[in-house]
């Protein structure tokens, strides 16, 4: 769909709100205080993906979960490794490193920040677009960034020319960064512009 | 010194010996790698999706039939004979997995099938296949000796 510039701005709206909400529930979490940029909504041929994440072969955590209900979708959360450590570590309360590819108590510890980050996302959403909006159980990968996000976006079997997403940084004092990434279905984005009046 | 020519996403390339071709990141995507080992030229594709299905506009090469179609016409037009050519596919992965919710028609396998079809049609013999698992794959292919070399983060490197 086309996307006008005032219902960009409306989008960004709901990523800041979502995205505040996520921020100030992993700074709770992690018992640091964690920055947000202000969202940038992207409306982009997936192809030009490397433009936000950067280089495609770069390995980096990525917890992803489905947005279910009245208004679906997907929402990503990628961090580089180092900063992956860095979460497990503070939740575990240990300066100890973890081996993150086999470790299955570090792999639900991420799995469970980005299920709570994408929870508090959600039911911001929710709150201020009254459409009812649950996370699915999250799913994770440590991998190729370009291999994790066309796993993702391809998933259903299509692709739209141009896919919109909302993309927000974290970084958190000392040395946590992370990115959220909020990509309605293209249903759905009629339904959250409409619930909103945009 | 070799030249390694960088291929995107629903992007293709050709390129003559001793160019490499590369393409980073594949997860449910495949690379399809095809060349004429006695003119030594080649090329690559990294579809995204099985079929075209018919659809208008939007880029063809992110398809496997529509992109090896292309494919195939720009390395004839480097000469290629097309009875001489091989091919070599990586990808095809899952990379999530969602318990108690197994996929129905998994992306990556109906990529690799869609792949392996459009090369048979078009009478191509696939010399190796590395398909499937969990995991991204980097490939670089050198098209004067149709060696594949596939890199993954955490499970090895290896060439076929």
């Amino acid at each position: 769909m086309n996307v006008t510039q005032f219902q960009l701005d409306a989008l960004r709206e709901i990523g800041n709100i979502g995205s505040g909400h996520a921020a100030t529930a992993l700074s709770t979490l992690l018992q640091r205080r964690i920055e947000m940029s202000v969202p940038e909504v992207w409306a982009i041929p997936f192809e030009q993906v490397s433009a936000i994440v950067g280089q495609l072969d770069t390995t980096q955590a990525v917890v992803y979960v489905k947005v279910e209900g009245d208004a679906p979708g997907k929402a990503v959360f990628l961090f580089p490794v180092a900063s992956a450590q860095i979460v497990v570590q503070a939740l575990f309360g240990t300066d100890e490193a973890r081996d993150l590819y086999t470790d299955e108590m570090a792999q639900s510890a991420l799995k469970e920040v980005g299920n709570i980050l994408v929870s508090s996302f959600l039911i911001a959403l929710s709150q201020f677009s009254g459409i009812p909006l649950q996370p699915s159980v999250p799913a994770l990968a440590i991998d190729m960034i370009g291999a994790s996000l066309d796993a993702i976006f391809l998933e259903d079997g299509t692709l739209e020319d141009t896919v919109l997403f909302i993309d927000t940084q974290l970084s958190g004092i000392p040395e946590i960064e992370g990115q959220f990434i909020f990509l309605p279905d293209d249903g759905s984005l009629k339904k959250l512009l409409g619930a909103i009046g945009v | 010194m070799n030249g390694v020519i960088s291929v995107g996403m629903a992007d293709y390339k050709t390129a003559r010996s001793p160019d490499i071709l590369l393409t980073a990141g594949l997860g449910s995507c495949i690379g399809i790698c095809v060349h004429d080992p006695i003119l030594k030229v080649g090329g690559m594709a990294h579809i995204m999706l099985p079929t075209a299905n018919g659809s208008i506009g939007g880029n063809p090469a992110k398809y496997a039939d529509t992109a090896l179609e292309l494919l195939l016409k720009e390395i004839a037009a480097l000469g290629a004979i097309k009875s001489r050519l091989r091919a070599k596919i990586a990808g095809g992965a899952q990379m999530f997995s969602f318990p108690g919710k197994p996929p129905v028609l998994k992306i990556g396998d109906r990529n690799a099938e869609a792949v392996e079809h459009e090369l048979k049609k078009n009478g191509i013999p696939i010399l190796a296949a590395d398909v499937g698992g969990s995991f991204g794959r980097t490939i670089h292919f050198d098209v004067g000796t149709g060696e594949l070399r596939i890199r993954t983060i955490h499970h090895g490197e290896k060439v076929v």
